[in-house]
């Protein structure tokens, strides 16, 4: 079953997104770039280019590079709108024998349709490169305000590019449906559009889980590129009262400042201020000139305060427009990279009187959506078994009463965890297995699920039988706990049901505990792992001397002993630093031990006789679990 | 008497014969129902594991290809400084390029330039060169000779082969001055 993509098609970028395991993904194009430019060209040679590629040449190439052809989908030619295009634009727009304002490039003329299509045809291009599969269905967006013909040309530039149209969707639902509103009941939402080039508002009201545009506004020149221009005559302002020269005169100094400019309003989105470094700006007789002044996020919203009052305007209107009052819209959404700073952030806030919606990436927002639309119409969202996740760690107990965890939680179930652990103690005839839930690092902090024993252990030294446990959860959040000794073969297993564990309002108490008690438990994990670590030392050295008996000389013999004295009473004692000094100093005493032996021997020492990894330093419990 | 015996012996047998092929219906019906759904589970599964599969072969090209340019963004942001290198040094007040000191501004330029190189960055050569939009960006026009790159306003680059920023030249417009 192929793809079906969510596109965006946009006056100046455009983004391509798929749903995949139930979860939207924006697609790179083939340059690496989340978002393509609506750019359409011919070169001199004939070549046609799409994107960021189109851009680069369009300097060179005004008559047959075409962007912001979205201004003319679905137009006619007399439109007071395109007769004031004709003005802004480079390119030729001319009447086709229907009435429709095309464009010239290349020598022919195009539709807005095919020089849609030509954009169309590079993002399923690049998508198909990027999923390894063929595409054939697209959602494509629309903005809310895209009358009948509009939306007939958007429909046909899909076709021309190979692409059936499952529907065309509004930009301001696809947002919505990008912030999972449809999941809502009875509600009115209002999405504020600020991108590069134009502003949009619209209000929807949300009703049996489909979406109706009770009113749209806005303004179609108000963008991200004005503020940008702001802050370019206020530095050519600035500029020209301290050096007395306007860089407006020189094309490359203006070029440098639109990008400093453009970094700077960009980084003041969260920074406090920034400094717009540009040396050898230009020269003059006296020498070169250098720009080298700090922008205040201030002094920013001072520079463009103004255009974005100027959308205050607009939203109201659309407000009255729907027939509610601001106070009766219940979500806001922000749509468009210009919606990142914090100034516009705060006016929508204002004006709306709630915090509105930012969580996903502005510029993606509405491809995201129709990725989702996309999804929902081919009936993946229907086939996509719905999983849980297992909302708290399970662990089971360890030595010194430690959870030691084997499924963490938030993990995706169905799902099956195994660990080998082994016993504590010489000779131990079986292991309890205690199984726990909760964040705590200490067993006694966590609630216990359940318990049972595997039994029949051979008889064997600490550490070497292998118990096998296995956590499995089913998908109906069923968790079984299996032990098994890998030598016998026996096993004991229980099965717990998702009601024996915690309730919703328990999972969250248990996780802000577990992040209240973050310090104090850590600590508490630390002087186990110590208590463990010296135990395990004691009854190596122990053993060490047992075994070796003459190879140890006298002397060495009694400050071992003494050592592990000094390790016992710090256990005693409960001091965590002392626990691990007198632990280090039985451990270097009882290297000398071993170094005495060699020397004896005279050659390299028989097995049995070496300290212990320090990592699976555990002490003598009964009953209790080490890991290995 | 044995005659309606057997009448209603048969009777009950033809319904029980009856209740048996109508269960057998029904329990052919169930079959086919189980066995479509089994279907479905299998291709589900399939489908499932086939993304998984695809996720995994394209999070592994992602991984490889972080790694490799993990240092673009870095070094693209050095870029402005090596532009500034570029304009300082072409901007030498007179008289002053032999100045020693010059020279060892020179020299730092050089040696920004080779560690960079040395993590994969070359510069786009861009001089004389036809304007090709995939590794060069035109700022305006000028004399010379058409459709050829007749000045360099800012260097473009590359990194480990990818395009990094694009040169920013001025294309020749076909007239000789």
């Amino acid at each position: 079953m192929a793809k079906v993509i969510g596109i965006d098609l946009g006056t100046t970028f455009s983004c391509v997104a798929v749903m995949e395991g139930g979860e939207p993904t924006v697609i790179p194009n083939q340059e690496g770039g989340r978002i393509t430019p609506s750019v359409v060209a011919i070169s001199k040679s004939g070549e046609r280019l799409v994107g960021q590629v189109a851009k680069r040449q369009a300097i060179t190439n005004p008559d047959n590079t075409i962007f912001s052809i979205k201004r003319l989908m679905g137009r006619r030619f007399s439109e007071p709108s395109v007769q004031r295009d004709i003005k802004l634009l480079p390119y030729k727009i001319v009447e086709a024998a229907n009435g429709d304002a095309h464009v010239a490039m290349g020598g022919r003329n195009y539709s807005p349709p095919e020089i849609s299509a030509m954009i169309l045809q590079k993002l399923k291009t690049d998508a198909e490169a990027y999923l390894g599969e063929k595409i054939t269905e697209a959602v494509i967006t629309v903005p809310a305000y895209f009358n009948d013909s509009q939306r007939q040309a958007t429909k046909d530039a899909g076709k021309i590019a190979g692409l059936e149209v499952l529907r065309i969707v509004n930009e301001p639902t696809a947002a919505s449906l990008a912030y999972g509103l449809d999941k809502k009941q009875d509600e009115i939402v209002a999405v504020y559009d600020l991108g590069g080039g134009t502003f949009d508002i619209s209000v929807l009201e949300l009703g049996e889980g489909t979406f109706q545009v009770k009113s749209t506004n806005g303004d179609t020149h108000l963008g991200g590129d004005d503020f940008d221009q702001h802050i370019i005559d206020w530095l050519c302002d600035e500029f020209r009262r301290d050096q007395g020269i306007d860089l407006r005169q020189d094309r490359m100094a203006l070029q440098r400042l639109k990008e400093a400019a453009e970094k700077a309003k960009c980084e003041l989105s969260t920074v406090m201020q920034t400094e717009v470094n540009l040396p050898f700006i230009t020269a003059d007789a006296s020498g070169p000139k250098h720009l080298n002044i700090t922008l205040t996020r201030a002094k920013l919203e001072q520079l463009v305060g103004d255009l974005v009052e100027n959308t205050i305007g607009p939203c109201q209107q659309a407000i009255q427009d729907a027939g509610v009052a601001a106070a009766q819209i219940d979500e806001v959404i922000l749509v468009g990279g210009q919606t990142r700073m914090p100034l516009v952030q705060e006016k929508v806030k204002q004006l709306f009187g709630r915090e509105p919606h930012k969580g996903v990436n502005p510029d993606e927002v509405v491809g995201v959506g129709a990725a989702i639309q996309a999804g929902v119409l081919k009936g993946e969202v229907k086939d996509v078994l719905l999983l849980d996740v297992t909302p708290l760690t399970l662990s089971i107990e360890t030595l010194g009463g430690v959870a030691t965890a084997l499924i963490p939680r938030n993990t995706t179930i169905p799902t099956s965890k195994s660990q080998i652990f082994s016993t504590a103690a010489d000779n131990q005839p079986s292991v309890e297995i205690h199984v726990l839930q909760g964040e705590r690092p200490m067993a006694a902090d966590n609630r216990t699920l359940g318990r049972f024993m595997l039994d029949g252990l051979l008889p064997a030294p600490r550490g070497l039988p292998q118990i096998e446990v296995t956590f499995d959860i089913d998908a109906n959040g069923i968790l079984s706990v299996k032990a098994q000794d890998k030598g016998t073969g026996r096993e004991q297993r229980i099965t717990i049901t998702a009601s024996s564990g915690l309730s919703k309002d328990d999972v969250t108490r248990m996780q802000r505990e577990g992040e209240m008690h973050a310090a104090e438990d850590a600590r508490r994990r630390e002087e186990a792992e110590a208590r463990n670590t010296a135990d395990t030392l004691v009854y190596t050295a122990e053993k060490t001397l047992r075994e070796q008996g003459d190879k140890v000389p006298a002397d060495l013999r009694q400050q071992v002993e003494g050592k592990i004295a000094a390790v016992r009473s710090a256990l005693q004692s409960g001091d965590v630093s002392n626990i691990k000094r007198s632990t280090q100093e039985l451990s270097d005493t009882l290297q000398r031990v071993g170094a005495a032996v060699y020397q004896a021997a005279g050659q390299p020492p028989p097995g049995g006789a070496q300290p212990p990894p320090h990592k699976e330093d555990e002490g003598t419990v009964e009953g209790d679990f080490r890991e290995v | 008497m044995e005659e309606r015996g057997k009448q209603t012996s048969e009777g009950s047998e033809i319904e029980e014969a009856s209740r048996a092929v109508g269960d057998i219906e029904t329990l052919k019906d169930a079959l086919a129902e189980e066995k479509n759904k089994a279907e479905s589970y299998l291709a589900n599964w399939q489908r499932a594991q086939a993304d998984f599969m695809n996720l995994k072969r394209r999070t592994e090209q992602e991984r490889a290809e972080l790694t490799k340019f993990a240092a673009s963004t870095i070094v693209a942001e050095l870029l402005a400084v090596l532009d500034d290198f570029d304009l300082a040094l072409g901007n030498i007040p007179q008289g002053a390029a032999d100045a020693s000191w010059v020279d060892g501004i020179r020299l730092i330029q050089r040696k920004l330039l080779s560690v960079l190189e040395a993590q994969g960055l070359a510069q786009i050569k861009a001089l004389g060169k036809d304007f090709d939009p995939y590794f060069h960006e035109a700022v305006m026009f000028a004399d010379g000779e058409e459709g050829k790159v007749v000045e360099e306003v800012q260097k473009g680059y590359t990194f480990r082969d990818r395009l990094l920023r694009p040169a920013k030249v001025k294309v020749g417009r076909g007239k000789e001055a």
